[in-house]
């Protein structure tokens, strides 16, 4: 029977049984992780509020013979966020990590710098006066960490430098394509304008810590949203939870500019190794 | 237990609900098996009379036998306070209390952006339209302290601040009976936030 000791942080926690909750983990040493926390839900449980979502927390889990799920046997909590608590859009931005960062990593696959991305985004999100933005910067962290960085600097199909012109986001190529090649582009894709560009490789070149002095227009915030939607649900291979709905954020549905899934019928293939084990 | 082919649809039928095993699945079929047929068919005439009988209340969607719950109908509540829960089941819990005499709206769950359950999917709007329709005068949300539950509270005092009606969340923070130094440090900072004068 084993033992496992590494510090994590909590990405869902569900339901189970009468009192139980089944906890998904994202650990330091040993990647993604789901337990059963046995009598979780009561009031006098000695977990406490340590498995609620976003909380950091040093776990102790061990392995029953016979049983897929792991026993959470003890959490103490290191930090809890509780500011995020307190703001709608901090929630639902601190969900957008977390999800993602389940999204584009395998169980068991220990990836310590998105770890350390995840943790430095809940953080900012929680302190963030613009929590949906952080959010999204922290998205393009966790991404970059989990080896898919979009590629901004030239087309990722005929690989012509970007100067000037009109461009587009393919997320299936994993960056930006022109306009010559975003015609045999199997699924649509958004322009993206000069000044998204930049944006995008400022907040790529910065520093984590630095991210949320990022002030964009709303254009721009517009823009950055939809390809970091689009980018992350094809490095995810499925939809992702929707978010907007509940902090009645503003978003331009169906926004001129996107051009592509013209050519081929058939879905795209998608990059990601983790889609099959989300 | 394979040979006798009602029985062990019984079986199958009685492992299909929550909380039952296929060991208590079977002792429960030999237990109805053994029992008089006139219990058995009060068994069987109150599951259909339930499934026949039974919804949801117009107002506030708690179980109802017809178009309203006892809880509405009830003319000595005061009809000033309600009481948001998530589901039936927490309802029922404040009402074993005995100590709240007000009315209550049921939502369908809670908000939840990690899994993307957005307002529509609770039915908020709902309890919008009974504010506006009815004399409410206080709303008292009662989710869960869980990440859902504070989302749900946050939401539904945006909804209903612009009604300049008072809206109040249930108190979080340590259990009664529980010692202080056991007490986890999310739980101590919301008892702390939510003191009292004494």
């Amino acid at each position: 029977m084993s033992l496992l000791k590494t510090p994590a942080v909590v990405l869902k926690s569900r339901k189970w049984g009468d009192a139980d909750r089944i906890v998904t983990f994202f650990t330091l040493k040993h990647g993604k992780v789901r337990g059963v926390a046995r009598g979780a839900r009561r009031m006098k449980s000695r977990f406490g509020s340590s498995l609620e979502p976003f909380v950091h927390c040093d776990l102790v889990l061990f392995e029953k013979p016979g049983d897929t799920l792991y026993r959470i046997s003890q959490t103490d909590i290191r930090h809890a966020f509780p500011s995020i608590r307190t703001s709608l859009e901090a929630i639902t931005g601190a969900a957008r990590l977390a999800n993602l960062a389940g999204a584009v990593t395998a169980d068991g696959d220990a990836v310590p710098r998105v770890f350390q991305a995840l943790l430095e985004g809940l953080r900012a999100v929680g302190e963030s006066g613009d929590p949906v933005l952080t959010a999204a910067l922290y998205e393009l962290e966790i991404l970059r960490f989990a080896g898919y960085l979009p590629h901004l600097d030239r087309c990722n199909a005929c690989q012509q430098r970007t100067n000037g012109g009109t461009w587009f986001f393919s997320p299936r190529a994993g960056g930006t394509v022109c306009s010559a090649c975003v015609r045999q582009e199997p699924v649509r894709c958004p322009s993206v304008s000069p000044a998204c560009l930049a944006f995008f490789r400022q907040a790529l070149r910065m520093e984590l810590a630095l991210l949320p002095r990022l002030k964009p227009t709303a254009a721009i915030r517009n823009e950055l949203y939809d390809v970091i939607e689009l980018y992350v649900e094809c490095v995810a291979g499925r939809r992702m939870p929707r978010t907007h709905g509940v902090t009645g954020e503003e978003r331009v549905p169906g926004r001129s500019g996107w051009a592509g899934g013209k050519v081929a019928e058939k879905r795209p293939v998608y990059r990601s190794r983790a889609a099959a084990h989300v | 237990m394979d040979r006798n082919g009602i029985l062990d649809e019984l079986v199958r039928e009685l492992t299909s609900l929550p909380g039952i095993g296929r060991k208590t699945a079977q002792r429960l079929a030999f237990h109805i098996l053994k029992q008089p047929s006139e219990d058995a068919e009060r068994l069987i005439r109150t599951i259909r009379a339930v499934k026949e009988k039974l919804g949801l209340c117009r107002q506030c969607r708690n179980i109802a036998e017809g178009e309203l719950c006892d809880i509405c109908r009830d003319p000595t509540r005061d009809a000033t306070r309600v009481v948001v829960v998530e589901d039936v089941t927490t309802l029922h819990a404040l009402e074993r209390t005995g100590g709240y005499k007000g009315l209550y709206h049921v939502l369908a769950g809670a908000l939840s952006p990690l899994d993307g359950v957005g307002p529509a999917d609770i039915r908020t709007q709902d309890l919008v339209d009974r504010i506006a329709q009815s004399k409410v005068e206080e709303v008292i949300v009662a989710t869960s302290p869980t990440i859902e539950g504070e989302a749900t509270a946050i939401y539904l005092s945006r909804l209903i601040k612009p009604f300049g009606i008072r809206i109040s969340r249930i108190a979080c923070g340590v259990p009664v009976g529980m010692d202080l130094e056991y007490a986890d440090e999310v739980t101590l900072i919301k008892s702390l936030d939510g003191r009292r004068e004494i």
